[in-house]
């Protein structure tokens, strides 16, 4: 077989590049000995997740605090970027190059805490365990595995915003938000309807929160199966996709990100949209004129319990510093320093008593109170409706299960049915 | 390797053969004259016959080659017999994991996927920026700037282009505003699957006509201008003469163009996860290949195992894609 010069050249460079497909290598997940008694001393490091930016000096400000305390300890901080965080975490994992204190949400420490390389806080750290709100420290229950592997740091639940104007438009009231599913899905078909489709209610397609606040089970009470196929969930599929037809969802709702949802919303070509107080100062600065127009309320819900958003602080099982990284991880997250953030921003703390503080019980009239103090409220019972066990490939499928019964291509029975089918599998697998 | 001087056939210390001035019969070689020879000693105190030199050379080369291409690669077929994940070291499973892959109507979609992008993205690459280095051959005032304005987009992020796209291909996006101004209406390219797949290679295209335009440039300053001015004496026109001149003159660099476009298409990765997002379009409809990896390989929970094997499937794949292509050329040339 002959070949020119040329295309030899060519060859040789092509496969060179070929080769160059992805390997990515496996680490040994064996875990470390559950012992955070002894000295604490040593260099610790401390990975946030996005917080630099706006805290800096709230982050140096504690790590000073500790480093006075005990001066034998040395805290080495970093950050990291929002995005690809659980990306940079798993090459950190499988690099053995994991900091000693992580700063995570529970499905992030579920798959970590499996590989061995979570430290179980009820046998190294359980003389804390009251400090927290009950709900908080268990979040960071694994299914399958005893104990706790986070420390639980702070707590948030999206308020709903919404545009007045928009509301006005569609002959709404502005001041009666939907507070109900069925009034929310037939204020969006009248809304499609006055706007000539212009307008639509909502930006995103059904997530797995919203399965679960609708009263969907998500999975069967010992964590082995889900369940979300169950009628209830076949019912909500079946509103969205009417939803979908009057166009009272965004007509990109099915391959849409929070960034585009949220940028959606700000060309207020849509009406409604989950967020946080964080976003009232973004709307201010980037839109003024729905700033002006914007409302707030709860998101609907069936079970009379709003979502929790809970992120943590989990301690490196195969740190060479466990004690003063136990302690760090304790510090930082304590009643006071997280009281202390709470004041930065709008989180909320999960140690005990806290939430019962006049700055979350008592409103001035502004709008960031008002939401400040909304979310604490419904922070008292709220539950995290994620499973931790849902993997991103699982949330891919649903998502597409989703996507492809709002289409038509599948019913909404057959879409879910297929899709607990396939995160069962996956779950088997894993 | 041997010594060259023992080689000479002339050993230290022996006779020196005699210059002569005698006519060297054909087909033989002449033996150095004695300047030559002795400028090709090697200088005092070093020593040029070192076995391993060759080697030496070629290390640094060899071990960045073997480290960041050979060894992955390795590594990534081993993975595929196992069932490996981002944390954990995996079993050995056999070929598990491409049975699974066989049953995956993820795998078929992506496939299929895969290989329209190649069937919509190389013709009009391998056509294109031949057009196109044409226009801009010409020496004329100002042409620099046309060169330099169609190389753009190449050296544009491909992050940026992306999303500079979805803000033109948006459902209230400029191009959408001037449908619905000339009453056209509201066109889905980003919500419906064909259409966004079609954008995404449109995108593709766009930002690789530069880069196979200067491959085009290159091998159009090789073909003799004297060719196109027998050519029009002989009475042909300018398409007449782009086939019978320029095609066959640039038809290697068409090839290579085709094989290196195709590569490309069929590993697409960027442009349909900025376009598409990250599940691949509406329902999973745009995932291609590369990106089903992606998705399936990545994160804390990633099945190292079952993306390698889907690595290994894509490997194979454009390896023989490239060998069809290069195998039609010789063909051709066969032909010719």
């Amino acid at each position: 077989m002959r070949m020119s010069r040329r295309a030899a050249t060519a060859t040789a460079a092509l496969v060179t590049s070929l080769l160059t497909l992805t390997a990515c290598g496996a680490a040994d997940g064996s875990g470390g000995a559950d012992s955070a008694s002894g000295k604490v001393e040593g260099e610790v490091t401390f990975q946030t997740w996005n917080l630099r930016a706006h805290f800096k000096d709230y982050f140096e400000g504690i790590i000073a605090d500790f480093e006075e305390k005990h001066p034998d300890a040395k805290i080495k901080w970093v950050d990291q970027p929002a995005e690809g965080y659980p990306e940079k975490l798993s090459s950190d994992a499988a690099g053995g190059t994991l900091p000693d204190v992580v700063n995570a949400s529970p499905d992030l420490v579920y798959p970590l805490a499996k590989a061995g390389m979570a430290l179980d806080l009820e046998k190294a750290a359980g003389k804390y365990r009251e400090e927290y709100l009950d709900e908080a420290w268990q979040s960071n229950q694994m299914p399958g595995m005893p104990g706790v592997y986070a420390f639980p740091w702070y707590l948030n639940t999206g308020p709903m915003f919404y545009n007045k104007h928009l509301f006005r438009k569609a002959g709404l009231d502005p001041e009666k938000p939907p507070t109900t599913y069925d009034q929310l899905f037939k204020d969006a078909v009248s809304m499609a309807r006055k706007s000539d489709r212009k307008i639509a209610m909502l930006a995103s397609t059904p997530s797995i929160e919203d399965f679960g606040r609708y009263g969907v089970r998500l999975m069967n009470a010992r964590g082995t199966e889900f369940t979300f196929n169950e009628p209830k969930g076949v019912e909500l599929l079946r509103h969205y996709k009417e939803l979908y037809a009057a166009g009272a969802l965004d007509s990109q709702a099915l391959t849409a990100k929070a960034e585009s949802s949220g940028r959606k919303f700000q060309q207020q070509s849509v009406a409604m949209n989950p967020g946080s107080a964080l976003d009232l100062e973004t709307f201010k600065k980037e839109a003024p004129s729905l700033y002006k127009n914007i409302g707030i309320t709860d998101t609907v819900n069936n079970t009379g319990r709003a979502n929790m958003y809970v992120q943590g602080l989990m301690v490196n099982a195969q740190s060479n510093v466990k004690p003063a990284a136990v302690a760090f991880a304790h510090f930082v997250t304590n009643k006071k320093n997280q009281m202390a953030f709470a004041k930065q921003v709008t989180i909320f703390p999960s140690t005990k008593g806290s939430l019962d503080d006049p700055y979350f019980t008592e409103e001035d009239g502004t709008d960031a109170t008002r939401v400040r103090v909304a979310s604490a409220k419904s922070l008292k019972n709220a539950v995290n409706y994620t499973p931790v066990l849902l993997s991103d490939q699982m949330k891919t499928v649903l998502r597409n299960a989703v996507a492809k019964a709002l289409q038509g291509e599948q019913s909404p029975k057959a879409a879910l049915d297929g899709a607990v089918a396939e995160c069962n599998r996956l779950l088997k697998t894993g | 390797m041997s010594d060259t001087t023992s080689r000479s056939g002339v050993s230290p210390g022996a006779p020196r053969p005699e210059h002569t001035d005698a006519p060297v019969p054909a087909g033989t070689a002449s033996p150095p004259s004695e300047p030559v020879r002795r400028r090709a000693r090697a200088a005092p105190g070093i020593r040029t016959h070192l076995p391993s030199s060759p080697w030496l050379f070629l290390a640094p080369g060899l071990l960045i080659v073997g480290g960041f291409s050979l060894y992955p690669f390795l590594s990534t077929v081993v993975n595929s017999f196992t069932d490996a994940r981002t944390l954990t070291e995996g079993q050995f499973v056999g070929g598990t994991n491409y049975q699974e892959l066989v049953h995956d109507a993820m795998f078929w979609t992506g496939l299929r996927n895969s290989l329209l992008y190649v069937l919509g993205v190389v013709p009009p690459l391998v056509i294109l920026p031949l057009l196109l280095a044409i226009l801009v051959q010409r020496h004329l005032p100002g042409i620099a700037f046309f060169r330099a304005a169609f190389y753009t987009p190449v050296v544009a992020s491909v992050v940026v282009v992306g999303l500079i796209w979805v803000w033109l291909l948006d459902d209230r996006g400029l191009i959408n505003a001037l449908l619905e101004a000339v009453g056209v209406g509201t066109v889905g390219f980003l919500s419906d699957p064909w259409l966004l797949l079609l954008s995404a290679m449109a995108v593709t295209v766009w930002k690789g006509l530069g880069y196979y335009m200067i491959i085009y440039l290159a091998a159009l300053a090789n073909v003799p201008r004297e060719l196109h001015e027998a050519c029009a004496v002989d009475g042909a026109g300018a398409v007449r003469r782009f086939l019978t001149v320029t095609v066959p003159a640039v038809r290697s660099t068409m090839v290579l163009v085709a094989a290196l476009s195709s590569v490309s298409a069929f590993k697409v990765f960027s442009e349909v996860y900025l376009m598409a997002g990250p599940t691949g379009g509406p329902g999973g409809e745009d995932t291609t290949l590369v990106m089903l990896v992606q998705q399936v390989g990545t994160g804390l929970s990633g099945r190292v195992g079952y993306a390698s094997a889907l690595s290994v499937v894509v490997f194979v794949i454009t390896l023989g894609l490239m060998l069809l292509v290069l195998r039609a050329n010789r063909k051709k040339e066969d032909e010719a």
